[in-house]
């Protein structure tokens, strides 16, 4: 749901958006130099430094329309404020970046504004898994940018790459792995599922659920370390400290190319993908430079440069990109993914999150 | 000085600069909490007004009676712990000469300044196996090859407790250095040997020092959500972790301010009970 | 020889020298004042004595055992301090009783005990009051039977009485003198009030700048300061200028040329030692500057040759003289005394 790009800096990311949105509501008027614009939401931090250096600029080039980018803060705190501001005929911005689960809330509440994929002539090179629908077939979101949570190892500690996620249950590996401590962001029912259970269909039932949970806390004895900071486990990994875990594709290649004895693999089963979509307030009035928006973000050679200068994984399909493999290695894998069930942390969140709690610390 | 009943309401004006900074720091704030917590949770949004005893409820299972008993035994032992360590050290250096006490109230306010996440992070340094003190012991020949000393309560106990000392020998400081320094020559005087005269002299002289120094350490590490994560396992978690997961992580304000409303109770019972004790001690005697 | 010797006692604090070689020698049963202003080093030497401070050089010897290097909790002496040192967590009645619990005394002995030491200081009954509720008359008294109840061979008070107030002060000191007298203990008084030594003391010992000026009978250091400290410290003197060739304020006196020596020096003259007397009639002659009735007593002061001069009266002996009488002073020979330098 969150990158560690994103939450390494959320404090100031929050502080930033924050201001951002009361500058915003109180010059309306500021943008009007401009003949047309639109106000996009990105995650504060390294998200939106990159983009606003690698992205926008582009974007305004080809199409006159400005951008004004605002710091959001990850979370669910920007969808509250969105939505309040919504009931109010305002939209602090007009397109958001939005994790999945808050895709899901904001359908709850018809927040988002139908996207006509017609009026884009690159919708057709989406994968389907990065195009969020309503429940009625209208689409809410097309997705931004994608990351990759694989199986990381320490190369000084295992000479050999892991093959399977059933590494993390291999008794060999006794306190020596670190996993993300939250049901919601760790996708390790998933995971699980996939693994023992055949796909996270697994996951449609509570016995399902209950199944999937007795068979997770059996690596409780292997794990040393559920954390919730990122640094903390991405210190370990690299002193061989904690050797073993699951982590962010792309940080860990960052690391690895620094030299370090860190490898991220992809399991047979599927790496975990989590993606932020694009999706549209509707208090916006801005709905055709949204569309413009999207379908720019949607073209084989933004995608291709996304990749490669904010190391997101592309969201369209592998054979429209001009990316060398090795530079497609570094962002994602072709290996069919482990989709995390992001409906079950809206319609059983609280249940999941306790049963998760229970599970590690029992 | 003679004491005037105030009159009119300009005689209360000293009083209100307090007033308000408790009524905008504390008293809203804990209101609003009250309030939250009584709200109904909307697992696909946020939360609505409401008046629901469902947060509650959901509270009072055997998992969070276990974690609330935790934390509160985690703090009261970091309080004793600390208040042993702090008491003689504090004692000790208000007997040292001025300069050597500027130079330790100093170097104590340093390790205060340190934030929770880099005493958490130089606690897993030390602890770990591969940079961590047990290295030094191998070196030593002591031991034959590094071990890990964390996660478990003992790495716990000592982060938490290094990070309150400081605090709890500031507590203490004051009211040692006040204390009438002839209290222990005349228990010499009279008989008694100087660990003695420390023991069945200042220490009880001190009492309601001690006492209120352990319900404000035992407050401080009430609210120690860092290093229990840090340093312990999920079953080290304190009830401050699991309420901030349900703040920042579930969007569950609801719930998150229920534990922090009982959290605050059973603290506010426990000071109760320790002021209550104390004042029955302090009668007998 | 039983009682009390001070060696060559001497304690630096640093460079400076708090009490500097001190040689006394305190007979059993003797009341002793240490008396000085503040900062003569009479506390420290007290505290030395105690053992709560090392002394740098020199030796304490008591009953011929030397004590100099014996830790304080094993000297057996009892000590008042000047905050009292009450312990507040205590009750009057274990207050008292510490030092026996200290050293294992039975229950019903230690009642007994803390009865007894009630009595002598004339607190009966007041066991189980807590410190904090006792008037400052009754914390001393607490205080001083705390420090006898080990029944110790050295009482020491460090300016025990200076919390009182004067009336109250008074009544103790008369009191504290009784007790000793009673008890038969060596007793070793720090004070700053001259009035209190002269009370209660069998031996005056006068401090100054850390060295001990004189040691002697209370009548004897009054009468016969040994220099003009202790003139000038103990009570009120007139301290007149003397030169080496006789000149005591422009008339000359060969006779107290040569007592005072070349160098010239001072003549001390009690107030109360003056006569005031026709201007004829007088050793020096004066002009009245102001008069002082205090009803019991008439202090006149009068100027002679720009130094004042204090004679203290009766209103029996005569009248009072007003401003800008022409006086004469008589000196009685046997009530002055010469002090060199």
């Amino acid at each position: 749901m969150t990158n560690i790009l994103a939450t390494k800096i959320s404090r100031r990311a929050a502080l930033g958006a924050g201001l951002a949105t009361a500058g915003v509501l109180a010059m309306p008027t500021i943008l009007r130099a401009q003949d047309r614009s639109i106000k996009v939401g990105v995650y504060g931090g390294y998200f939106k430094d990159s983009f606003d250096k690698h992205i926008f600029p582009g974007f305004t080039e080809a199409t006159g329309i400005a951008v004004e980018s605002i710091a959001e803060p990850t979370g669910e705190a920007w969808l509250v404020q969105l939505e309040q501001a919504a009931r109010a005929g305002q939209a602090p911005a007009d397109l958001s970046m939005m994790s999945q689960v808050a895709m899901l809330k904001g359908q709850a509440t018809e927040l988002w504004t139908p996207i006509d994929t017609a009026r884009m002539k690159n919708a057709g090179n989406l994968l389907d898994q990065f195009v969020n629908k309503y429940p009625d077939g209208r689409v809410a979101g097309i997705g931004a940018v994608a990351w990759y949570i694989t199986l990381v190892t320490n190369t000084d500690v295992y000479k050999d790459a892991p093959e399977s996620w059933t590494a993390l249950w291999d008794e060999a590996n006794k306190d020596k792995i670190g996993l993300l401590a939250l049901v919601s962001n760790s996708f390790l029912l998933e995971v699980t599922a996939k693994t023992f259970f055949g796909g996270t269909n697994a996951l449609d039932t509570e016995e399902g659920q209950i199944k999937v949970f007795e068979k997770l806390a059996e690596v409780r004895p292997n794990v040393r370390l559920w954390y919730r900071d990122e640094a903390q486990f991405e210190q370990a990994l690299k002193s061989g400290e904690i050797p073993m875990g699951q982590y962010y594709h792309d940080v860990t290649g960052l690391a690895a190319a620094d030299g370090q004895p860190v490898r991220s693999t992809f399991p047979k089963e599927g790496g975990i993908l989590d993606s932020g979509c694009w999706a549209l307030s509707r208090a916006s009035k801005k709905v055709d430079e949204a569309h413009e928006f999207i379908d720019y973000m949607c073209q084989p050679q933004i995608q291709a440069e996304l990749s490669r200068k904010v190391g997101t994984a592309p969201t369209i399909r592998r054979d429209l990109l001009d990316l060398a493999d090795e530079e497609f290695a570094a962002v994602s894998s072709e290996i069919d993914p482990i989709i995390p069930r992001y409906d079950l942390y809206t319609s059983k969140a609280d249940w999941l999150n306790q049963k998760w709690t229970e599970m590690i610390a029992g | 000085m003679r004491r005037e009943p105030p009159r009119s309401l300009a005689d209360y004006a000293p009083i209100a600069f307090p007033a308000i900074m408790l009524l905008v720091f504390f008293v809203i704030p804990f209101s609003t909490m009250i309030a939250v917590s009584f709200f109904r949770r909307d697992p696909a949004g946020f939360y609505s007004r409401d008046f629901i005893f469902d947060n509650y409820e959901r509270f009072l299972s055997a998992f969070f009676g276990g974690v609330l008993s935790f934390s509160i035994m985690l703090a009261i032992v970091v309080a004793i712990i600390c208040v042993i360590l702090a008491f003689p050290f504090t004692w000790l250096l208000s007997q040292a000469s001025r300069r050597v006490q500027i130079v330790w109230l100093v170097a104590i306010l340093s390790v205060l300044s340190l934030s929770e996440v880099i005493i958490g992070f130089a606690w897993t340094t030390l602890f770990s196996r591969t940079a961590g003190l047990t290295n030094i012991l191998v070196w030593l020949g002591l031991m034959s090859e590094p071990h890990a000393l964390m996660p478990n309560f003992g790495a716990v106990l000592t982060g938490m407790v290094y990070q309150a000392l400081p605090y709890t020998i500031l507590v203490l400081y004051p009211a040692i250095v006040r204390l009438d320094p002839t209290l222990m020559e005349a228990a010499r005087t009279l008989g008694s040997s100087p660990l003695r005269s420390f023991f069945n002299v200042i220490v009880p002289a001190m009492r309601s020092t001690i006492t209120a120094t352990l319900i404000m350490v035992f407050v401080f590490a009430l609210g120690s959500y860092l290093l229990p994560q840090m340093l312990g396992r999920p079953q080290h978690w304190t009830l401050s972790v699991l309420i901030t997961d349900q703040a920042i992580y579930q969007s569950n304000m609801p719930f998150a301010a229920a534990m922090a409303v009982f959290l605050v109770l059973m603290s506010l019972a426990f000071v109760g009970l320790t002021l209550l004790v104390g004042a029955r001690k302090g009668a007998e005697a | 020889m039983s009682g009390l010797q001070l060696q060559d006692l001497t304690k630096r604090f640093g460079s400076v020298n708090a009490v500097a070689s001190v040689n006394l020698s305190v007979p059993q049963g003797t009341f002793v004042c240490l008396l000085g202003p503040s900062g003569c080093g009479k506390t420290t030497l007290l505290r030395m004595i105690a053992g709560l401070e090392e002394p740098t050089e020199g030796a304490i010897v008591l009953d011929n055992k030397d004590m100099t290097g014996v830790p304080t909790h094993q000297r057996d002496f009892g000590m008042v301090f000047q905050s009292l040192a009450l312990f507040p967590h205590l009750n009057v009645g274990e207050n008292i009783a510490y030092p026996l619990r200290i050293r294992g005394v039975d229950k019903a002995e230690q009642k007994r005990r803390v009865e007894e030491l009630l009595e002598l200081v004339r607190l009966p009954g007041l066991a189980d009051r807590p410190v904090a509720k006792l008037s400052g008359g009754q914390r001393q008294r607490v205080a001083i039977a705390r420090a006898l109840a080990l029944r110790p061979k050295l009482f020491l008070l460090d300016e025990p009485l200076s919390a009182l107030d004067a009336k109250l002060r008074e009544a103790m000191q008369v009191e504290l003198r009784q007790l000793q007298q009673s008890l038969g203990i060596t007793t070793i008084v720090v004070t700053h009030d001259q009035r209190e030594a002269m009370t209660m003391a069998d031996l005056v010992v006068v401090m100054g700048e850390g060295r001990i000026r004189q040691a002697a009978s209370p009548i004897q250091v009054y009468r016969k300061p040994s220099d003009a400290f202790v003139a000038d410290f103990i009570g009120m003197t007139n301290l007149l200028p003397l030169k080496g060739n006789g000149d005591l304020l422009g008339r000359s006196f060969p006779s107290l040329g040569m007592a005072v020596g070349p160098r010239g020096g001072h003549l001390s003259v009690r107030p109360e030692d003056i006569r005031l007397v026709s201007p004829d009639q007088g050793t020096l002659t004066g002009t009245v500057t102001f008069v002082r009735d205090l009803g019991g007593t008439i202090e006149t002061f009068v100027d002679v040759e720009g130094t004042s001069i204090v004679a203290v009266t009766t209103p029996r002996e005569r009248t009072p003289y007003v401003a800008g009488d022409n006086v004469g002073i008589h000196l009685p020979v046997e009530s002055c005394v010469v002090l060199k330098g």
